[in-house]
């Protein structure tokens, strides 16, 4: 049988078995949103998309694909940023969008959970929680298009990693169709459970090699009543670092974020809205927005007050708000995503997500900076990011003149020296971005002979056909 | 001169108010607080006036529970220089506050009162006006400008279809709209400042008023949701169904 006539009986056999908008060939217009990686960097090729309603469906297709042996590249929003989810196969590849799978299930408000289909967008989990007085504390950038079956495969992070952990520590059960077209069913929400092998935290950040998530158990927490949030400028990231250490002691580990952003980025932010206006008096080289959550019996800005006149005395801030208003902490919030605005606004560029111990985080972004000062005359470094996490998105813009097709071509060398960096401080070069295609050779690179080992026995022990994402997190 | 600056502790405006179950009114247990975004504006522009010369001393005043010191203390880091908070733990309906607001200006004497031309919470639009009457002032409402010169203010409003400019004759009442100015944030040096500027406690007795409510609330409701759409094939199903709503 040819390859063409394969495929097409591949696509009879899901148009037999999905409606009609269920089968989108993959050389419609309609496709190409789900073949376009989210930068707009890539653009990528599929025989087909197919979007499932159930997961009886998402059953059927698998079994299809084992069948006339396609490959399947699950899809939640295509908000990644490291080609997740960009196939280049146009014979014999499937996109597979969960984004039909959208209902939420249940709300648990004893156990303080929720049941969720994978396909259902973030924020729409945070507002549902919301309803009930509890909080989902997920929170990134693309909440608003991202889906949590995505965030789960991809083990996503964000701004509030620092109170309630990645994705991996919010996620009580899982449920997922193998690649043999079996339903695995760990939908549990027990909080204690060790019994041997937990296959959920495999599936979570397995980045779509193993199988399709289709459900997930979420865990809730009670929603903070009393939400504080400080804008600070501080003259390092010394200082910063220092200041971090004191709001952890001083704040009663309450803290739910504390952003850095490098004075450089305000430029950035400016460019993202012209109307941004950092709340500081003069300049200063290091800016923090920080934010603590508790319930209205506690008094958050006595401890945020507390904190800030102490850093003050100890010299670890120059200026500083706090907001009187949620009107004024989403102007805080604001600047910070503006900045990533600004720098889409830039075009291509250097992207990175950094981590290393939280004691390296200065000394990190002065290395990267003084590389690319040495190396990479007319690059603009912007350091920023979640530094008590010891996550710093470390970007560097390239001279405004430079033609994409230099800027494509210098990229791999302005990583590999910041990645140099990061690897002598015994970091990651992924703190929550994720691997995808974009980073796959760096990541096998820097595995251990046995690390490796024991990434091939997982993959073929779940997927011995080689069907799941082929291309991502691991060489073909 | 002296400008007094009457400032309301409202719930956050970007707060989802939630209806009590029993439909007595809204649910104000732990819930955010802040002040009304109209108020902050009239203290921000009662700074300028005083960065401006045209002012010596700004007072805000707070009607309202103990937890009305917060507000005024976000005033006092703002910029103003001293606060009364006259305690009451009544719901401040706007006759009562106007006439708590008419015995603060017979003891402190301000040439001018600048306030917020309604409060987000219950929407009254009604006590600067009613303030007004109470003195016999001048008023200007819903300011998206001032100017003060001499015993003048010059005072544009907006008003439907457009503005309308004003000359007051001080003292007067100004109310101010949002388009006046954008309020500066509190730094934290002044935060901690504004823990050691004058706040005074009084009674609404203290200024020969009383706050007892004289409305009742009958019964609070949200608005009903709204109604799903329907879609139509064309233009002319349009036409038709607007027909025979009885829109067109």
């Amino acid at each position: 049988m040819s390859a063409e006539q394969r495929v097409a009986d591949a696509l009879d056999a899901f148009r037999h078995s999905l409606d009609n908008s269920g089968v989108i060939d993959g050389n419609a217009p309609d496709a190409v949103r789900y073949l376009h990686d989210w930068t707009g960097d890539y653009l990528g090729a599929a025989c087909a998309v197919l979007r499932p309603k159930s997961v009886d469906e998402v059953q059927q297709i698998v079994r299809i694909c084992s069948k006339y042996r396609l490959a399947i590249i699950p899809q939640g929003g295509n908000t990644g940023l490291v080609s997740g989810t960009v196939g280049n196969d146009a014979q014999g590849t499937i996109v597979l969008s969960l984004e039909r799978l959208n209902r939420i299930r249940s709300i648990d408000p004893t156990n303080f959970t929720m049941r969720a289909d994978a396909g259902v967008v973030l924020q729409s989990m945070k507002d549902a929680a919301e309803n009930e007085d509890m909080l989902f504390p997920l929170a990134l950038g693309a909440q608003g298009s991202c889906q949590i079956g995505g965030n789960v495969a991809t083990n996503a992070g964000g701004i509030n990693v620092l109170r309630y952990g990645m994705t991996r520590d919010l996620v009580l059960g899982l449920e997922a169709v193998l690649p043999d077209g079996s339903l695995w069913q760990g939908m549990t929400g027990l909080r204690k459970d060790n019994r041997g092998y937990d296959f959920k935290q495999l599936l979570i950040g397995s980045e779509g090699s193993l199988g399709i998530i289709t459900g997930v158990e979420v865990k809730l927490f009670p929603r903070p009543a009393n939400v504080e949030t400080a804008y600070l400028g501080a003259e390092s990231f010394e200082s910063a670092m220092r200041l971090f250490g004191m709001a952890r002691r001083i704040c009663s580990d309450l803290l739910t974020a504390f952003e850095v952003i490098g004075s450089e980025c305000i430029a950035m932010a400016k460019l993202g809205n012209p109307d941004t206006r950092p709340p500081l008096e003069g300049d200063w080289p290091v800016h923090i927005i920080m934010e603590l959550g508790c319930s209205a019996a506690i008094d958050g800005r006595v401890l945020i007050e507390t904190l800030l006149a102490e850093a003050f005395e100890a010299g670890l801030l120059g200026d500083g708000t706090i907001a009187q208003s949620r009107a004024q902490a989403r102007a805080f919030w604001a600047i910070r995503e503006d900045l990533v605005e600004g720098q889409a606004k830039r075009g291509r560029h250097v992207r990175t997500d950094l981590s290393v111990r939280l004691s390296d985080v200065p000394r990190m972004i002065d290395s990267c900076r003084q590389a690319i000062a040495s190396d990479w005359p007319g690059w603009q470094p912007l350091a920023y990011g979640h530094a008590g996490d010891g996550n710093i998105h470390f970007n560097v813009l390239p001279p405004h003149d430079m033609p994409t097709e230099e800027i494509a071509a210098a990229t791999p060398r302005v990583l590999a020296s910041l990645y140099d960096i990061v690897r002598d401080l015994g970091g990651s070069f992924s703190a929550e971005h994720g691997v995808g295609r974009s980073r796959r050779d760096v990541y096998w690179d820097w595995l251990t002979p046995e690390s490796r080992q024991l990434m091939k026995a997982i993959k073929s022990a779940f997927d011995p056909q080689g069907m799941m994402n082929p291309g991502g997190l691991m060489p073909d | 001169m002296k400008v007094l600056v009457p400032v309301k502790r409202v719930v956050d405006a970007n707060v989802k108010v939630r209806v009590k179950g029993d439909g007595s009114g809204v649910e104000l247990a732990n819930v955010k607080m802040a002040m009304n975004p109209f108020d902050e504006i009239a203290v921000e522009e009662a700074i300028r006036l005083k960065d401006a010369g045209k002012v010596e001393e700004i007072i805000v005043v707070s009607i309202g529970p103990a937890q009305a010191q917060e507000t005024l203390r976000t005033a006092l880091a703002m910029g103003a220089d001293r606060a009364i908070l006259v305690k009451t733990d009544e719901t401040a309906e706007p006759l009562g506050v106007a006439k708590v607001l008419k015995g603060v200006v017979d003891a402190e004497k301000p040439g001018l009162v600048i306030l917020g031309k309604q409060a987000i919470d219950d929407d009254a639009n009604q006590t600067g006006q009613m303030l007004a009457a109470l003195l016999g002032w001048a008023q200007g409402t819903f300011a998206s400008k001032v100017e003060i010169n001499g015993d003048k203010a010059k005072v544009t409003r907006e008003v439907d279809g457009g503005l309308q400019t004003i000359d007051l004759k001080m003292p007067a009442i100004v109310t101010v709209d949002l388009r006046l100015n954008q309020p500066r944030y509190a730094s934290l040096p002044n935060i901690m400042k504004a823990k050691k500027k004058p706040l005074d406690e009084k009674s609404a007795a203290d200024f020969g008023a009383d706050l007892k409510p004289r409305l009742k609330v009958v019964k609070t409701e949200e608005p009903g949701g709204r109604k799903a759409g329907v879609k139509v094939k064309d233009v002319a199903e349009l036409v038709s169904s607007l027909k025979s709503a009885g829109v067109i």
